[in-house]
Formats: C-alpha cells, sequence, structure tokens
C-alpha cells in the first residue's frame, strides 16, 4: 500500500489511535520541559568557540570579581554640580550600609586616611618585593646620616612653601613606603585613567562590588530588585533639581536580559500565533483547520523543546526565539497541505480522498522544503556559536517534525464534511494574475526584471554602504536601562572606554612575578613607540619568593637600633611632631621584626582589609585564583578595527609568556572576520547546496536557472533593502543570509514542481500560488514578529529573515512564475480549453 | 605657666576690644566695598609687596616663618619668592605651578586646573590678591574695624571646604590687603602680613619659569 494512503487510512480510520500516540508524546515532552528545563543566560555563549579573545571573556566575566561590580553614576544638572559635589559622600556613605553592598569606591583610595593607612600597611611585602637596585637604593634611605638629611629638606620645603612635604609626610614618614610603592603607582593612578567626575562636574560615579551569592539570573534579578528600591529611595537629602541615579554591570545587564526573555518569549509566541492565524484565516476563513495547526505547530515545538533540552541540557536565551521562527516555517506545510486538501474537496473527492490527495501530491514537496530548510538551519552548526548551534537543531528537528504533524495530526481536526466557500476572492485573484501573467509573461518580467536588477546594482556597488556593527552597543538588550547608564557615563567621560585585557595564567608566585616582569618592560617599550596609550599590569602586586628572600638577608645588614634613634633625634632637631612620625616608627620596627631569621612575611592579602577600597585595584588584576591575572593596554583610541586589533596581537605577547588577549571590544573586533566569513563562505556552501539540490530535483536546465537566478535576485534585493533602510548587520544577523535561501528556495520548489506537472495551469499552479503566498506571508509575520523581542540579536535576526523572505517571495511570484511561463510555453498551450479536448480525447 | 597665662589674657582683651571696635556691614555693604575694591584695582590688575608670614602646621611643634616678595597679575599669575636659610621661588602662569629651591638644585612641577587639592590651595592664596568675583567661591561677611575692613570669607564648594575652612582679609583705609588669616580643616592657620604694596606694572617674564640647567625636577602629583 502506497505510504499517501496509509497516512489517509490512518488519520480518517484509526483516530483513536492517533490521538494516544498524540497524548503520549504531548506526556512526554512536558514532562522532559518541567523536569529539564534550564535556561542560559549568559550572552557570552552566543559567541562562536574557538577563538581566544572570546575564551578570554568568559574566563574574565567568570573567573574575575569584577563579575559581581555595579557602577553607579548620580548625574546633575550643570547648575547643581556643587550641591552634587555636597551630596556625593552622603550617597556613599547610604551605598555602604545597603545589605547587598560589600565595598564602594567613591573616589581615589589615596585621598583617604583609611586608603592611606591600607596602603601603609601592606609595604612591608611589596617593598621586600623591589628589585635589587631599587631595594638598595631604598634600603639607603634608613641610613642615620640619610635620615636626618631628608627630615632638614623636608623642613626647608615647608618653610619655601611647598605642599609635597605634606603629602609626602602624611602617606610616607619614613620614605621608604613611596619606592616600594613606585611600581605600584601608576597602577593606583585610578582617577586619571578611569575619571570618577566628568569634566563638566555634572556626573560622579560610584563603583560597588556586591555580596550577591551567585552570578546566576535569578541572583541578578533579585540583587537588582533590592538595587532598585534603593535607588528609589536614594534622592532623600538631595536637594537641588532633577538628579538622575544609574546603575549598570554584568547583573543589571543579566537581569534585565533574563527579565526581557520572559517578555520575548510571550511577545514573539503571541506576535506569531495572532499574524500567523490571522494570514491563514484570511486565506481559509476556517476555523477548526486553523486550530489544527495551532496544535500540531504547539506539539512541534513540545518536542523540539524536549529534545534540545534532552541533546543540550540547557537553552539558550537566542532559543526563544524559535517557536516564533518554527510557527512562521511550519505553518507553509499546512497552508500547502489544507490549500491542496480544499482544492480536492472542491473537486468533489471525500475525506479520505482528499486527504490522500493532498499527501500525494505535496509530500514530496513537503519533505524537500523540509529538507532545505532544516539544512539551512543545520548550516548554523558551522556557527561554532553555542546558543546559534541550538537554534539550528532545534528548528531542524522541529521541520521536521512540522513537516510529518502537518501530514498526520492536522487531519484530525479537518471535518469530514465541509461546506465550499462561497467566494474565494484571494484565490480568484490569484488565479487572474497566474492567467495574465502565464498569457504575457513578457509584460511581467519587463516590469520585475529591471527592478530586481536595479535592486541588485544597489546591492553591489559600493554606496549606500551596508552598515556593518561590530560595536558592543550591537549586542545590547532594546530600552535598557543598564545599557543606557553606560552609555551617559561614557557619553560624559569620553577619555573612559574600554580597554583590552591581557590575561596571565602561571603556575607558581615566582613565575607569575617573571610573566609580569617581562610583560610590564616590554609594554613600557611599545607605550614608548606611541602604539598604545597606557597600561597597567599587577608587576608590583605579584610577589617574588625568590626576591623576598634576597632582599630579606640584606634587612638584616640594617642596623635599626641606630635607624630609630637617628629618626627620633631627627624630628625633635626639625621640630616635627612626633606623630606625624607614629607610622614611620611602626613601619621601621616591622621591618626589623621580618629582618628576623624565622618571620613569616605575611601576604598583603592578608594585610588588605576587606572593606578596603584598594580592592578594587587588586580585583581587576587578580581572579579567585590569585595565579590567575591580568593587564590592561589602553589604546590611543577605542578599538574599532582590524589594524588596531592586529597592531595589538603583534605587538603585546611576549616570547614566553602565555597571554590571552581580550576585552568586550577587543573580541567584538576580532570576530568581525568570523562574521565575514559567515556571510560569504557558508552562505556560498547553502547556495551550492541548494543548487545541487534543484538540479537533481528538476532535472530542466531552464527551471534551475530560473530559479537560481530567482535567489540571487532575492538575496540581492534583501542586501539593497538593507542598505536603503539602513538596517545594520551584526556579528550574528548575517546568519539571516542562509535561511533565508533556505526558506526562499522552498516556494520556488513549490511552484515549479507543480509548473512541470501542471495538466490544468488554472487549477494546478493558481492552486499553489496561492498557499505559497500564504505560506510567504505568514513567515514574514513570524519572523517579523521577531522584530518585538527585546533581545537584539534575535530583533535583527528576525528583521533581516522577513526582508529577505519578502523578496524570496516576491522574486517568486513576479519573477519565478514568469519566467518560467516564457522558458515552458507549451504549458498554457495545454490549459486551453482546444488542448483540453484533445488531451480528453487521447485519454 | 606665667608668660602662658599672660599671653592668653592679653589675646582675650585684645579680641574683646576688636570686638567692640568691629561694626558688622550688611550684605549691601559687603557688596558696595567689593564694588570699591573692583572699581580701585580695575585700573591696575597687578600688585607687588613684601610678605611675612607664619604658618602653625600640625606637623611642626613651632609655627615656621618665612618672609619675602610676592607679585600678582589678575586673574590667577602670581610669584611668590622666599628669602633667608631656606630660599624659594613659586611661579606660577595659571596652567603650570614651580616651585623652586635654589639651595637644593631642585624643582618641583605641577599641573592646574585638574580639580587637585592643589588648585583649591592656590585659589585660597591668590583670594586676597585677586578678589575679582571672590564672592562667586565665597560666602562673605565684613565688618569695619578703626579706619580699615575686615572680610571674613567661607568657601562655598565642597572641594575649596576640603583645603579652607575660613579666609579672613583685613584691609586699610586705601583697600589695600594687610593681613590674611587662613584656616584649614585640620587647624593649620596661616597668616601672613603684607607691606609696601605697589600696583606698578609687572614685566610678564616675571611670571614665566624655566628651571635653570641641571635642575633636578619632580612632579610630585604625577603626570
Amino acid at each position: 500500500m502506497p505510504l499517501h494512503t496509509t497516512v489517509s487510512r490512518l488519520v480518517t480510520q484509526r483516530r483513536g489511535l492517533v490521538w494516544l500516540g498524540v497524548a503520549f508524546i504531548a506526556a512526554a515532552s512536558i514532562f522532559v520541559l518541567v523536569t529539564r528545563m534550564h535556561l542560559d543566560t549568559e550572552v557570552l555563549n552566543l559567541l562562536p568557540r574557538g577563538f581566544s579573545s572570546v575564551e578570554g571573556l568568559k574566563v574574565y566575566n567568570r573567573d574575575f570579581a569584577q563579575v559581581r561590580e555595579l557602577t553607579f553614576a548620580l548625574v546633575s544638572k550643570p547648575g547643581d554640580v556643587d550641591k552634587l559635589e555636597e551630596f556625593a559622600p552622603q550617597f556613599a556613605e547610604s551605598l555602604r550600609q545597603q545589605p547587598w553592598c560589600a565595598r564602594v569606591l567613591a573616589g581615589s583610595p589615596i585621598e583617604t586616611p583609611e586608603g592611606i593607612h591600607d596602603l601603609q600597611a601592606m609595604a612591608v611585602p611589596l617593598l621586600l618585593n623591589l628589585d635589587p637596585a631599587a631595594f638598595d637604593e631604598t634600603l639607603a634611605l634608613l641610613h642615620p646620616d640619610r635620615i636626618a638629611e631628608r627630615l632638614r629638606r623636608l623642613h626647608e620645603e615647608i618653610e619655601g612653601g611647598s605642599p609635597r612635604p605634606q603629602f609626602e609626610l602624611t602617606l610616607d614618614p619614613l620614605g621608604v613606603i613611596a619606592p616600594a610603592l613606585k611600581p605600584f603607582a601608576s597602577n593606583a593612578a585610578i582617577e586619571e585613567d578611569q575619571p570618577l567626575t566628568s569634566p563638566d562636574r555634572t556626573m560622579r560615579v560610584f563603583l560597588t562590588v556586591t555580596n550577591q551569592p551567585t552570578i546566576g539570573a535569578f541572583d541578578c534579578q533579585k540583587l537588582m530588585k533590592e538595587v532598585n528600591a534603593f535607588r528609589a529611595k536614594a534622592h532623600e537629602g538631595w536637594d537641588g533639581g532633577p538628579l538622575e541615579i544609574l546603575v549598570t554591570g554584568r547583573s543589571a545587564y543579566v537581569a534585565e536580559i533574563s527579565v526581557s526573555m520572559r517578555h520575548d518569549i510571550i511577545i514573539t509566541i503571541l506576535g506569531s500565533i495572532v499574524l500567523v492565524g490571522g494570514v491563514f484565516y484570511v486565506g481559509f476563513r476556517r476555523w477548526l483547520p486553523l486550530l489544527g495547526m495551532g496544535f500540531s505547530l504547539l506539539l512541534c515545538c513540545l518536542v523540539a523543546l524536549a529534545a534540545g533540552l534532552l541533546i543540550f541540557g540547557e537553552l539558550n536565551m537566542v532559543t526563544v526565539g524559535f517557536c516564533a521562527i518554527l510557527i512562521g516555517l511550519g505553518v507553509d506545510f499546512a497552508i500547502l497541505i489544507f490549500g491542496r486538501y480544499q482544492q480536492a474537496r472542491d473537486d468533489g473527492c471525500d475525506h479520505t480522498a482528499a486527504v490522500d490527495e493532498a499527501v500525494k501530491n505535496l509530500g514530496r514537496a513537503v519533505f524537500f522544503g523540509a529538507l532545505t530548510t532544516a539544512v539551512g538551519f543545520l548550516a548554523l552548526l558551522l556557527s561554532n556559536s553555542g546558543g546559534f548551534t541550538q537554534l539550528g537543531v532545534l528548528i531542524a528537528i522541529g521541520i521536521f517534525l512540522a513537516g510529518l504533524f502537518m501530514m498526520s495530526v492536522f487531519f484530525l481536526f479537518l471535518p469530514r464534511d465541509t461546506p465550499p466557500l462561497r467566494s474565494d476572492w484571494i484565490f480568484t485573484l490569484v488565479k487572474n494574475y497566474v492567467r495574465w501573467t502565464v498569457k504575457r509573461p513578457s509584460t511581467m518580467l519587463w516590469i520585475a526584471t529591471p527592478i530586481l536588477l536595479l535592486l541588485a546594482l544597489i546591492a553591489v556597488l559600493p554606496k549606500p554602504r551596508l552598515i556593518f556593527d561590530a560595536s558592543t552597543q550591537s549586542m545590547e538588550p532594546k530600552s535598557s536601562d543598564a545599557g543606557y547608564a553606560l552609555h551617559t557615563i561614557m557619553d560624559k567621560m569620553p577619555s573612559r572606554w574600554e580597554p583590552a585585557i591581557a590575561i596571565v595564567r602561571s603556575e607558581n608566585q615566582q613565575q607569575l612575578h617573571d610573566y609580569w616582569q617581562k610583560v610590564a618592560a616590554h609594554w613600557a617599550q611599545v607605550q614608548e613607540s606611541g602604539q598604545i596609550k597606557s597600561f597597567s599590569t599587577p608587576a608590583a602586586l605579584a610577589l617574588s619568593p625568590e626576591r623576598l628572600s634576597s632582599n630579606r638577608d640584606k634587612l638584616r645588614t640594617i642596623d635599626f637600633a641606630a635607624s630609630r634613634q637617628a629618626l627620633e633625634g631627627a624630628i625633635a632637631q626639625e621640630g616635627f611632631s612626633p606623630e606625624t612620625f607614629a607610622s614611620g616608627l611602626t613601619l621601621l620596627d616591622e621591618l626589623a621584626r621580618v629582618a628576623k631569621p624565622g618571620t613569616v612575611v605575611p601576604d598583603w592579602r592578608t594585610l588588605l582589609p576587606k572593606s578596603s577600597s584598594w580592592w578594587f585595584l587588586v580585583d581587576r588584576y587578580f581572579a579567585h585564583d590569585p595565579l590567575l591575572s591580568t593587564g590592561f593596554v589602553t589604546t590611543n583610541e577605542p578599538i574599532t578595527s582590524q589594524q588596531q586589533k592586529e597592531m595589538l596581537q603583534r605587538e603585546l605577547p611576549v616570547a614566553g609568556v602565555p597571554m590571552t588577549l581580550s576585552g568586550w571590544s577587543f573580541t567584538l573586533t576580532d570576530l568581525v572576520p568570523w562574521s565575514h566569513r559567515q556571510l560569504i563562505l557558508i552562505s556560498t556552501m547553502m547556495a551550492i547546496f541548494d543548487a545541487t539540490l534543484l538540479a537533481f530535483l528538476y532535472r530542466d536546465w531552464r527551471l534551475w536557472l530560473i530559479q537560481i537566478a530567482t535567489l540571487a535576485l532575492a538575496v540581492a534585493a534583501m542586501i539593497a533593502s538593507m542598505k536603503l533602510l539602513h538596517i545594520p548587520l551584526n556579528l550574528l544577523n548575517v546568519l539571516a543570509f542562509r535561511l533565508v535561501l533556505a526558506i526562499g528556495v522552498d516556494y520556488g520548489i513549490y511552484v515549479l514542481l507543480v509548473w512541470q506537472k501542471a495538466k490544468q495551469l488554472e487549477h494546478d499552479v493558481a492552486g499553489v500560488v496561492k498557499p505559497v503566498i500564504l505560506a510567504g506571508l505568514t513567515a514574514i509575520a513570524g519572523f517579523g514578529s521577531l522584530g518585538l523581542a527585546n533581545n537584539p540579536t534575535l530583533a535583527g535576526l528576525g528583521i533581516a529573515c522577513a526582508i529577505g523572505i519578502f523578496w524570496s517571495l516576491a522574486a517568486t511570484i513576479f519573477f519565478t512564475l514568469p519566467a518560467a511561463a516564457a522558458a515552458e510555453p507549451k504549458l498554457w498551450r495545454e490549459e486551453t480549453p482546444q488542448t483540453a479536448l484533445k488531451q480528453t480525447d487521447h485519454v | 605657666m606665667s608668660k602662658k597665662l599672660h599671653a592668653t589674657t592679653f589675646a582675650i582683651l585684645f579680641g574683646l576690644l576688636a570686638a567692640i571696635q568691629a561694626e558688622p556691614l550688611s550684605p549691601p555693604d559687603v557688596k558696595a566695598l567689593l564694588g570699591r575694591i573692583k572699581e580701585k584695582r580695575a585700573g591696575a590688575p597687578q600688585i607687588h609687596a613684601d610678605f611675612q608670614e607664619e604658618k602653625a602646621i600640625k606637623m611642626m611643634n613651632k609655627p615656621v616663618v618665612s618672609a619675602g616678595k610676592v607679585w600678582f597679575q589678575a586673574p590667577n599669575k602670581f610669584r611668590r619668592e622666599v628669602k633667608g636659610n631656606s630660599p624659594s621661588v613659586t611661579v606660577s602662569d595659571g596652567q603650570q605651578l614651580w616651585i623652586y629651591y635654589p639651595k637644593f638644585q631642585s624643582a618641583e612641577h605641577y599641573t592646574l586646573g585638574k580639580r587637585s587639592p592643589l588648585d583649591a590651595g592656590i585659589a585660597a592664596i591668590t583670594a586676597s590678591l585677586n578678589l575679582e568675583g571672590v564672592e562667586q567661591t565665597y560666602n562673605i561677611t565684613g565688618a569695619r574695624e578703626g579706619n580699615g575692613y575686615v572680610l571674613q570669607l567661607a568657601p562655598r564648594s565642597p572641594s575649596m571646604k576640603k583645603m579652607l575652612q575660613q579666609f579672613e582679609i583685613r584691609l586699610n583705609e586705601a583697600l589695600q590687603v594687610e593681613r590674611t588669616e587662613m584656616l584649614q580643616p585640620n587647624g593649620d592657620r596661616i597668616v601672613t602680613i603684607y607691606s609696601n604694596e605697589s600696583r606698578a606694572p609687572i614685566d610678564p617674564a616675571t611670571f614665566a619659569f624655566t628651571p635653570p640647567a641641571g635642575t633636578n625636577v619632580t612632579t610630585p602629583l604625577g603626570r
């Protein structure tokens, strides 16, 4: 028994059995969804694997404390800058009192007594870490004569009116802390490299580290709920004009993205259902088939999502767009099959025969349609992106299921007795168009071809340019508060742009020290040559056990009693107050202590209080594992070009030091060639696959050529539209081209396969063109509904696909059909009454 | 002990006497006084005078006394030469500040205008010499004392407040600055007495500075 007959009997005569199977599949899928649902909100998982910059970014996000950092900004009107300056400490104090806040940085730590005290506390290990020459020079300052000379000079400088002695004696009464911190000093210039006040003084920035238990989406949402409650009442005490309290950071973004996922799922599915259902109803004016189609598509989504969870263990946020895409694609099959079924019923077939006719006539087309679309989406496997791989696999599974369910489950909803439509204005319109264009194909071709060629010309001309946006902004959610805060900060502080980062992992402390010494020396040369603006490394904080040991040996040669006596004598001699030198005397005692054999030199990490603002600096450099560290390179201007990226890749690495270069701007720039490769190479491969498949399918070079030309013109029109409408391509929506190729080719297949075998042109061709138009419109609606998503990747992909499918549909109707009619005009003659009569005679 | 008691008693009596003699000025009077000063200085926006300074700072047991000459050209150029055992030259053209120690052949170089504490300090130092627009930076009260005037300046902006708690300027009958007293939040107090004021033109080269060859130049506040 042929397959189509088996299917038609099964769905018409064994309905209970089919329903039971459906119930079982649905229950199993729901069970998997409920028990295994895990959403991956990490935006980095959308980026391709195999790039060291991407991997570096993941390491930086996962292992460094900045992942828990939130940046607050207070923005006032220009007339309120003095009030803002007065309000800032109050706001910082309010932040410190929040239960979710672990640390606050409201200004350079060196400007506060606590910051100075913390720095003095960790001076000993840093002093012992100095290179031999610098250590000898510093140690010489403890000689009694040098102590007396230094204090005399400071006295004279005070008399001379210099502010320097006051700064120096506050931080470093003994004179050895400054040399110890010298390698650290360039790093400590937070206020210069990353100012906390905008040049116009209308904005103050506060850095905080939160104590959120995990960096997962739900903890980020919980944190941001508390943060937003704080923001709502943080104006208390402010008596100026309007004051904006902004917040940004990873947690702010993750909370927004994860919340917007829910919005995206609801809005895209609802959008798809309403738009697709609307198009279907307008086309056929039947409720039950619409219900059947909706049910079948829902079943596809359920099964595919369950399969996705079983395969991948979790679902990435971009896969939330899956349902909308699947509805947009799967509905094509329902429309085509129902169109053919309805036509058979109109021709007088009963329910079973009409089902048999629909499956028999369209089974092949649906199979090849599903195959090309599935292959198109499976090509996403080549993207190397975890998120898009999942999307591709889920849709490939879903589209095959859609083909299967539309030729089985869908028929369960079709009533056995259906009254014919009184008037079908769409079919009448389509029939008239088909009749006209088949009779006068050249007229239609003379209209359509110049338009499509003009668009192709626009597509290939260098101007207007196709915008390619590889900025970090292209990855941000729409209407993002965190994004607004970040851009406000960037706009008000133009000097504050994201540096490139260099991640270095070492096996032990000595290696870490040696690596960074080499890197710092090399980067200093690169800076000297003007290729970078500045850099900072943890070199001064990476302790060398070898140096500590050798410098301690030298420390034992110092007569600390004599030094102390000299210091106390000079204080009295020069008239300084003893309190000024209290911390210096303590430091002298501490040096004397560590000079003794068997004494342990404390790790500076243990000397720095947990609440110290210096941790903001330390955490920039060291991960939770102190052997994993990073340095920062600020370029002369923000990293946007390949030249900048290549210069950094060429100049920053140091022989013998394993280094991973990364940073958001660096990574996105690094991914541009990948994205171009996605656009050109993989789309070309897809086109070759389609071309081969079509050649096999048609076995007619004229029809093959027509379809290839249609695809080329449709893609060119898509590019031209994006150029003219200023719709940018980004790193991820370049994937739209292959999807358009995969989907667009189906319309041609449906039309040309029917054209090849059509006996009654008006009946057969118009009978398929109407469903193709409806299918195209529903696919456009399905993808277009993704444009409503907050996720820019999803929205960009949806809009690009909707434009591409529009042109594929338009090219199929206004170019493929007349071109086929022009290439094989005999088909029209077969349809004339005379020919029909002759055919009957022959039969 | 006895000497200290006498000194305290004298200070209290002097203060009381001054208070009895002081006649507070109303805000319009202060405004009018500032207007007169502005008018007087408009014709000659430069000043040259001798000074004597006494700094009582917490890190020193005894006040530090110095003397020298000062030159000022509105709005922000100045030069200050300290004589004696610890000579120094401080020169500012409004953007750069140099402090040169001939004895050590060393110089400190500061860049102004970065809203560092130094800017607030310089603004305080030059306030008495440049009373132009001073009411925008300070809340000002005044009193007439004998034939002269006393102006009390309290900084408005938080950055100035960090450097300066109160600033008192004494002017003589001719509206020349005679004495200033600066009280800093940490308790440091600087009293400067001016004499031999001149408003003769000043050579622009006075406010330029190039370190002599062999000078060791440092930048204590970094770039």
